[in-house]
């Protein structure tokens, strides 16, 4: 075929795509990238395409879709990645989409990620792929840590059994992906032939039902070529192929000819006559499938299923080089039993994470410090300078420079340092494979609360950031328990709100105690915050499960990978550019206009008063009832973008109000001073300590901030969730402050 | 500022109005709800179903008899029944009544609906077993003919429900198997169970806690006043004849009915032969496993146990997979092919 056809069709195909894609460049083959779950599919795709990729939803569902492309051989294709999964059962999102893009998308060539080291259960998935395209490229992954665990297997065996060509690659370190290239550039060209494996003897019983149908199929649409599997499929009553045999969607992929013209409504003797009908159209197919499928035994799929793995065990033994090996030491093990016995394994456990956290709050404090000399003191003095050497009139350069540069540049400057120490540190150990058993261990205290093991690992994330936890929910695979780990995210004290806590803790409780003892009860305070976090985080779990999340679907099982070395350099550095971008994005998207928001209303007079006092005046009964005031209140609403801006916030709504504008640096402008100076300033304007209690209290159990608001409602696609993620823990918040407050003035006489 | 006791009491006064009114089942919310449903077109569906229920051996159903299915006083449900005549969905013979054909038609649809509903929350949800009834009942009534359809193509035309019911089809056609009432069993005879009764709620509560569910395999001993003695997965079971009632089985040859060996009972070290998967694990959890690779013939080793004590990892196909003490229960394996497994073999 000429290169013009090629690119027509490649075209046509791009208008099909059209409803499963988001965007499309120029391409001139299709390339689907499919594997089992944790097989390096990942690293397969950032192999082949570098960093010509972009990541995107698949339309109408919460899967990720990610997108690249390379060129080999001057032709250049289009790596769709999708998602990881075990079988094409279509049981979940994830199996539709992978199912629907290689049935539907119809790629070109596919090439299947296998992992070498568990090969029986990652032909599940190959068989099931095979059966329905012949175009396949298998790259069989891991190779390096097969020949490390002792495991041979012979690529040229299993390219025999499969009757596909196989790749044997390391993607890690790059090992076998320019033959995987040139693989796949050759059967794009049409230079491979393939006799893919299609024959998966089951049972007589099951043969025969299979036979029937199949029948069927080939009577109607003569030159299918995957006429076993849509049989298959046809028994399953799998909507998707049945809407696909009844509209004609089958037929024009078989032939590029039109869907056939609506056929005529199936009589109703024909549910029960399965003998040998002139099957001229889609719903004859359907009926005879209809009826075959009432005598089905009840375990069908089961057998279906068993068939698949007792070929995909044949296949596997025939692909192995030499019998029983034996290992001399089996590192995992020995290190698992380490990790995963109740003597060592809690305090390492603990340890770990004490190691991750300390280097954060220790490691950041210094270029924190940098980054607000710099972005903070000398950025905001050089703006203010050229907006007034430009003769710009005093409320622009106050909105802009005062208002948004300034909120968003302390953002970054609070942020930046500590997330990009805390996530490089924990990608280390779930690059190593540690995190898993972290999630093993801690299981049993989660399922008592109807949550997931794997929500320790979320809710460590959360400590980092909460919008990065909720995303990291994804790794938790269960309906039901994904949904808790989201909504109970916000428990955990993310990096925002740490300065504040601290601040608090340092000028009102730890002022209680004796000089010498000051920074103990601090950090205890801080302390018992997170931890009273991380008992809201189960309350919460239990409630839900209990309540509103009570009917969802629930399955559990927790894969524990291998150990494997992580590669220290580019973790870090990898990790470090996404922190920081994300970093940088949120700080302009949701902070700079916070700060506007916040230059606005210490600036806006109405009546003779700004904007501030009104708010603050109005908001002072419902904060004095919850032991906070109006200005703490005012803050949290106008801060919600952001975490790190509320005590800035504070500061300079205090001084606005409080009629003390000498100082601070003007109306609107946020500033920051040392503790003594801040304790000094905010008891005068008549903080107590129950104040204080409160306001830590209510920065643990606020509504999350806005880029976890946003994060949620992407992550679920649901309003529903996302209004009881960001209203339960306000009104937790509430409750908690006001009955403290209460039962304080009540016992304090105050 | 306000009082702090004045502002507790407030609160506490909140708390319990609230509860008042949301108290699942018993608040004020929900009684609401109940009300506005009970409305004319829900309790003419469920006479019509009651009647198809009852009169299934063909006698005639007396107005007392519905009264007291529906728990409504004699007189309405008299009203009730003579408007079904009045309709076309029911005829009398003066004292009983019987659906007519088109009665029975609308009376199948209901069942299809009802029982569709209930597969579905088997499958897709995790909603206990007990609530699986009460919820249908409730959706039968909203749920349109296309939603129906779309509801049964989701599931992939199931013939039955989780309780063992046969599903209608579209045109009204009903699946039958060879099932029988366990009281037809003699003692000696074996079986699997192939249905229970969801009707009433208690009874099926009850038969799951002795532990019958769907396709366990029994073995009828003995039967007195007491009620009828089974062995039940090697647990000796007494079933008063009041539950013994709302069980059908399917006839199977006397098999070994001792309890079956599972996943649950190999330590770290031990390794065997995977049987099946216990038709009680559905929906999303089962087709996990089955993905994972656990069908009949595969053998699973039990490798480590977790620092909580719960879950355990097992090696499944060359892979560690963590599965908690209440799955592993669901996998049967061969008693007799436990075996130590030494870890650092490959196989």
């Amino acid at each position: 075929m000429s290169p013009t056809t090629f690119r027509g069709q490649a075209l046509a195909r791009d208008a099909d795509l059209v409803q499963l894609a988001t965007r499309s460049e120029r391409f001139d083959h299709l390339v689907a990238l499919a594997g089992n779950p944790n097989t390096g599919k990942s690293t397969v795709f950032n192999a082949l395409t570098g960093l010509r990729q972009h990541t995107g939803n698949w339309p109408g569902k919460t899967v990720t879709r990610a997108e690249g492309y390379f060129v080999a051989g001057g032709t250049r294709f289009k790596l769709v990645d999708l998602p990881g999964t075990y079988s094409l059962q279509a049981a979940s999102d994830d199996e539709q989409v992978a199912r629907d893009m290689l049935l539907f998308g119809r790629p070109d060539v596919t090439v299947l990620v296998l992992d070498a080291t568990r090969l029986e259960r990652n032909l599940n998935l190959a068989l099931q792929v095979l059966a329905i395209t012949p175009r396949v490229v298998v790259c069989l992954n891991l190779m390096d840590e097969a020949r490390r665990r002792g495991i041979g297997v012979d690529p040229l065996a299993l390219s025999r059994e499969l009757g596909v060509p196989v790749i044997p690659a390391s993607a890690r370190s790059g090992e076998g992906i320019e033959a995987l290239r040139e693989a796949v550039r050759a059967m794009a060209a049409g230079e491979t032939p393939t006799t893919p494996y299609r024959v998966a003897r089951f049972d007589a019983d099951t043969e025969s039902t299979i036979a029937t149908v199949e029948t069927a199929v080939l009577d109607a649409y003569p030159d299918l070529p995957n006429s076993r599997w849509v049989a298959l499929r046809l028994l399953n009553a799998d909507e998707r192929v049945e809407a696909a045999v009844q509209n004609g969607e089958l037929a024009a992929l078989v032939a590029e000819r039109p869907p056939a013209a609506r056929p005529t409504p199936v009589a109703s003797a024909a549910i029960h006559d399965a003998s040998p009908v002139a099957v001229q159209s889609g719903n004859d197919v359907l009926a005879v499938a209809s009826a075959v499928r009432w005598r089905l035994a009840a375990d069908f799929q089961d057998r279906i299923t068993e068939g698949i793995y007792r070929a995909a065990e044949a296949i596997a033994t025939a692909s192995r080089l030499g019998g029983v090996q034996r290992l001399r030491f089996d590192f995992d093990r020995t290190l698992d039993r380490w990790l995963t016995s109740p003597l060592t394994g809690f305090p390492i456990m603990v340890l770990l994470l004490g190691i991750v956290f300390w280097l954060t709050i220790a490691g950041a404090n210094v270029p924190s410090a940098m980054l607000g000399t710099l972005l903070v003191d000398h950025g905001h003095a050089w703006l203010s300078s050229l907006f007034t050497a430009a003769g710009a009139p005093d409320w622009l350069r106050g909105f802009v420079v005062d208002g948004v540069y300034l909120a968003t540049a302390w953002v970054i400057a609070v942020m930046l340092p500590p997330m990009a120490i805390f996530f490089p540190l924990f990608t280390l150990l779930e690059d190593f494979g540690y995190l898993p058993r972290v999630a093993f261990n801690l299981d049993a205290l989660f399922r008592r609360v109807g949550a997931h093991g794997k929500q320790a690992l979320t809710m460590c994330m959360g400590f980092g950031c909460n919008a990065a936890g909720v995303v990291a929910t994804r790794v938790i695979d269960s309906p039901r328990e994904r949904l808790v780990a989201i909504i109970t995210n916000n428990f955990s004290l993310c990096n925002g709100r740490w300065p504040t806590q601290i601040l608090l803790a340092t000028v009102f409780v730890g002022a209680l105690a004796p000089p010498a003892l000051a920074g103990l009860v601090s950090a205890s305070a801080v302390v018992s915050v997170t931890l009273i976090g991380v008992a809201a985080m189960f309350f919460a779990s239990w409630l839900l499960t209990r309540t509103v999340l009570r009917g969802e679907a629930t399955s559990f099982s927790l894969e524990l990978p291998p150990y494997r070395p992580p590669r220290l350099w580019q973790t870090l550095y990898t990790s470090l550019i996404d922190r920081t971008l994300i970093v940088l994005w949120r700080a302009i998207a949701f902070a700079a206009p916070a700060g506007a928001v916040i230059w606005l209303v210490g600036n806006v007079s109405v009546g003779g008063a700004t904007l501030a006092d009104l708010l603050v005046r109005w908001l002072e009964p419902a904060g004095l009832l919850l032991g906070l005031n109006g200005v703490i209140l005012l803050a949290y609403v106008i801060a919600i973008p952001a975490n790190e801006i509320v005590i800035p916030t504070v500061l300079m709504l205090t001084v606005l109000t409080g009629g003390v504008p000498e100082a601070g640096a003007g109306a609107g402008v946020l500033f920051e001073l040392d503790a003594a100076d801040v304790g000094v300033l905010l008891r005068e304007h008549g903080w107590t300590t129950l104040t204080a209690v409160c306001t830590m209290l209510f920065s643990l159990l606020h509504n999350p901030c806005s880029t976890t608001i946003y994060t949620i409602y992407r992550e679920t696609g649901s309003a529903r969730w996302t209004a009881l993620a960001t209203l339960m823990p306000l009104g937790m918040g509430a409750v908690v402050c006001f009955l403290v407050a209460q039962v304080w003035r009540l016992v304090t006489g105050a | 500022m306000v009082d702090p006791a004045r502002a507790l009491l407030v609160f506490a006064a909140l708390v319990v109005a609230t509860a008042v009114l949301v108290w699942p089942r018993r608040g004020v919310f929900a009684l609401v709800q109940r009300t506005r449903r009970a409305t004319e077109r829900v309790r003419v569906e469920d006479a019509v179903k009651y009647l198809f229920h009852a009169g299934d051996d063909g006698a005639a159903v007396r107005p007392e008899a519905l009264a007291g299915a529906l728990s409504v006083r004699e007189t309405v449900a008299r009203t009730l029944l003579t408007r079904l005549v009045e309709r076309g969905l029911a005829r009398t013979d003066g004292v009983g009544f019987r659906l007519t054909e088109g009665g029975r038609r609308d009376a199948l649809r209901l069942v299809r609906t009802h029982r569709l509903v209930e597969q579905w929350l088997a499958d897709r949800t995790g909603v206990e077993p007990a609530e699986w009834h009460a919820v249908a009942e409730d959706a039968e009534h909203d749920l349109t003919a296309e939603q129906v359809e779309a509801l049964a193509a989701q599931l992939g035309q199931p013939r039955f429900d989780p309780h063992g019911d046969p599903i209608p089809t579209a045109t009204g056609e009903l699946p039958v198997d060879d099932r029988v009432l366990l009281g037809r069993l003699a003692p000696g005879e074996a079986g699997t169970i192939a249905h229970l009764e969801d009707e009433p709620a208690e009874s099926y509560i009850a038969l799951r806690r002795a532990g019958l569910t769907l396709g366990r395999a029994l073995v009828v001993h003995a039967r007195d006043a007491r009620g009828v003695q089974l062995e039940l997965d090697g647990n000796r079971v007494t079933l008063p004849h009041l539950l013994e009632a709302g069980v059908s089985v399917l006839r199977a040859p006397h098999t070994s009915t001792e309890r079956p060996a599972t996943l649950a009972d190999i330590a770290p070290g031990e390794s065997a032969r995977v049987i099946g998967i216990d038709r009680a694990c559905r929906g999303a959890q089962r087709r996990r496993l089955l993905d994972l690779g656990v069908v009949p013939g595969t053998r699973i080793a039990a490798v480590l146990r977790s620092a909580g004590g719960d879950p355990i990892a097992y090696d499944i196909r060359g892979a560690l997979i963590g599965l908690r003490a209440q799955q592993a229960a669901w996998v049967r394996i061969d008693a007799a092919s436990i075996a130590p497994h030494e870890a650092d073999r490959v196989a």
